[in-house]
């Protein structure tokens, strides 16, 4: 009986924490959730016609083929052409909006963090307003704003209005990385003999850049995936972009669901390229909000 | 190097005045200590003549120069910030590179400036690293390194030397001050550390809620403080101040306190007594000039023991006495308890004496 109460017992007791369980069962459904669509998507895109139709369904292509593909990004056929052009008009339009909207957000998200001036506090709460409602409410307004200036069938209109729904994120994100960046770094750097602006741009910009990245990363995918104010601004066909393209597209014809894939499969390229190239500076200033000092 | 001269610097936040009024002359070649407990305007002070912040009002002058609407960089100075501020994303070469290349300095003349630099410092085999991979010390020195690499006419240090343990702290503080000889050069160090200012500085300037309250050598800020806030911010222990009542005695001054004692004035501290503007007098005491006697002596007056603290070298002894607590430093052979009656005899020629209304010093009529 001594033994058992100085020997310390010999067989580690692993604690069962149900609640961890719980949480990896939740993970993988979660990742089921998000990941399944994305094969079948995957699948579907590398099936023939017939195959994608079939009933009980081909779980795997039997005669996988890259046809969908080619076809689409085939610049003489006029699919392709269709296609590369609407994927040209999305880029585009993200583009602009987010190199704009990173033009626009720095100074702004660096003045509110650095200065006082009068009704700064009251700028700033109006500038995260517009995130109070839901964007489809400015659906209309914005539309007989937009009729009114001209600007119906252009790409920017479009600009326009992702910049405005964009920008308040952005720049709140961002002054929260400036908030980050001591004071003292910008004095120095006067002190040694820049001008304010040189303090900023050498020593201030680089230190924010994974937030300047995480910002540009959010506001590109939010102009790449819009679809209501694409769908309601444009109906030139030239100009449309994809998520509004690909649906007009396919639902011409009896709906080629392989094809269809394909082309939203391509449509995810650039978002994930982007993630999985700036993916470091996004974790980054996802988790330290700014450079520890 | 050059002369810096603040004329009545004044900077208000809202309805706070973070610094009032303040003067002073730093000679060239001189090193000045600002001093002063927190919240007291030191570093406001210090952003000013750097022209980091915009002056309520008055005007710097440095060298010959009015440079009161100058930029920083147009200043010639140079800055140690209390957080080192070193750039982050530069490794210690272009921390230090980075003042020269503003300047437009040639590649070659850079290279050579900054190892010059490095080496004064013993910093050349880290000049590949980023300031993250150093020690506090090792920071320290590349902050003062970026001030140094220029050759600026004053240096403003803002507790340069806070940040560091206290066995760095004091081979930093020896450094700095053979840097200081080294160089003759105008430094302005704000400092929480008083032991700092006295050991280095050539002058002190001590602060009190914006106002600049004393400015002189560190030994004249000791033996004659202006007013009972100087006394005792300045001294370690602080000096000992007992409020009392003045009462004339036959042309004699005598203190008389609430317990019932009197200390009769000499000639010299009567005289000074009598320019108060009130009876209430506050007599002031450093510890070392304080005689503790365990028996009744002429001219001592009696307390009683409130602490004892050994330190080693000497053994402070609080005393109660006349309703106030005294410092007492003795000699740590000599034995005494907690609660013993003991008299304090004061020394008539180191004592100090502060108008209990205007808590300034009184001084010969
Ligand atoms: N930007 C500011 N806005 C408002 N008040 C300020 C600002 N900066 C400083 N103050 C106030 O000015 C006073 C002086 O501040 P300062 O930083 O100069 O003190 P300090 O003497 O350097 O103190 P410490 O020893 O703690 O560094 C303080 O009361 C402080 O609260
Ligand atoms: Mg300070």
């Amino acid at each position: 009986m001594s033994m058992v109460s100085t020997a310390p017992s010999r067989r580690r007791r692993v604690k069962i924490d149900p609640w961890r369980w719980v949480g990896r069962i939740f993970l993988l459904f979660l990742l089921t959730f998000t990941v399944l669509p994305m094969l079948w998507m995957v699948l579907t895109s590398i099936k023939s016609q017939f195959a994608a139709m079939q009933y009980p369904p081909q779980w795997w292509p039997a005669e996988p083929t890259l046809q969908n593909y080619a076809k689409l990004l085939d610049p003489n056929g006029s699919t392709g052409q269709e296609f590369l052009r609407y994927f040209w008009n999305s880029f585009y339009v993200s583009m602009v909006t987010t190199i704009l909207g990173v033009i626009v957000a720095v100074p702004a998200a660096y003045a509110f963090s650095r200065f006082t001036f009068p009704g700064r506090t009251f700028l700033f709460f109006s500038v995260l307003l517009r995130n109070m409602f839901p964007s489809v409410v400015f659906l209309m307004p914005l539309f007989l704003l937009m009729r009114w200036m001209g600007l119906v069938n252009t790409h920017g209109s479009l600009i326009l209005t992702y910049l405005t729904f964009g920008l308040p994120l952005s720049i709140w994100l961002l002054k929260g990385f400036f908030d980050n960046i001591p004071i003292q770094l910008e004095q120095a750097a006067r002190i040694d003999g820049a001008t304010r602006f040189q303090a900023f741009f050498f020593i201030v910009m680089p230190l924010s850049t994974p937030g300047i990245i995480a910002t540009s990363i959010f506001s590109f995918i939010g102009a790449w995936n819009e679809y209501v104010y694409a769908y309601t601004f444009l109906s030139k066909q030239d100009s449309m972009t994809l998520p509004v393209g690909i649906q007009r597209f396919f639902t011409e014809f009896a709906t080629d669901w392989p094809g269809l894939m394909a082309a939203t499969f391509l449509m995810s390229v650039p978002v994930v390229v982007l993630f999985l190239v700036l993916q470091k500076y996004f974790v980054r200033a996802l988790t330290e909000g700014a450079v520890k000092h | 190097m050059a002369q810096v001269v603040l004329k009545e610097i004044v900077k208000q936040y809202g309805s706070l005045y973070a610094v009032n009024n303040v003067s002073l002359t730093v000679e060239d070649g001189e090193f000045v200590a600002l001093v002063g407990p927190s919240g007291c305007g030191k570093t406001t002070t210090l952003n000013l003549v750097a022209g980091l912040l915009p002056m309520t009002g008055g005007d710097v002058l440095i060298g010959d120069r009015n440079v009161t609407d100058l930029d920083p960089k147009d200043r010639d100075i140079a800055m140690v910030f209390q957080n080192y501020a070193l750039y982050p994303n530069k490794t210690v070469y272009k921390n230090l590179a980075f003042p020269l290349q503003m300047r437009k300095l040639s590649k070659a003349e850079i290279d050579t400036k900054v190892m010059d630099a490095a080496k004064v410092l013993d910093i050349v085999h880290l000049l590949q690293r980023k300031p993250r991979e150093l020690s506090g010390g090792q920071q320290q020195r590349v902050a003062l390194g970026r001030a140094l690499v220029r050759d600026p006419q004053v240096f403003l240090m803002d507790e340069p030397l806070s940040n560091l343990d206290a066995k760095l702290r004091v081979q930093m503080r020896t450094e700095l001050k053979r840097f200081h000889q080294d160089l003759k050069a105008t430094v302005i160090y704000v400092t929480h550390d008083q032991l700092e200012a006295v050991t280095m500085a050539d002058k002190m300037a001590v602060m009190s809620g914006g106002f600049l309250q004393q400015y002189d050598s560190p030994k004249n800020v000791f033996e004659h403080p202006v007013n009972m806030f100087v006394a005792s911010f300045v001294g370690s222990p602080a000096m000992s101040l007992i409020p009392l009542e003045a009462i004339n005695t036959g042309g004699k001054i005598a203190l008389s306190s609430s317990e019932g004692w009197q200390l009769p004035l000499s000639e010299a501290n009567s005289k000074k007594a009598q320019t108060a503007s009130t009876s209430k007098i506050v007599l002031g005491a450093r510890h070392s000039t304080l005689q503790l006697h365990k028996s009744k002596e002429s001219n001592s007056v009696p307390g009683r023991v409130y602490t004892v603290e050994p330190t080693g070298d000497v053994t402070f002894v609080q005393v109660f006495l006349g309703g106030a607590t005294v410092i007492v430093s003795l000699d740590p052979s000599v034995d005494v308890k907690s609660d013993q009656e003991v008299w304090i005899e004061f020394d008539q020629e180191r004592l100090h004496l502060f108008d209990g209304e205007t808590e300034m010093a009184l001084t010969d009529p």
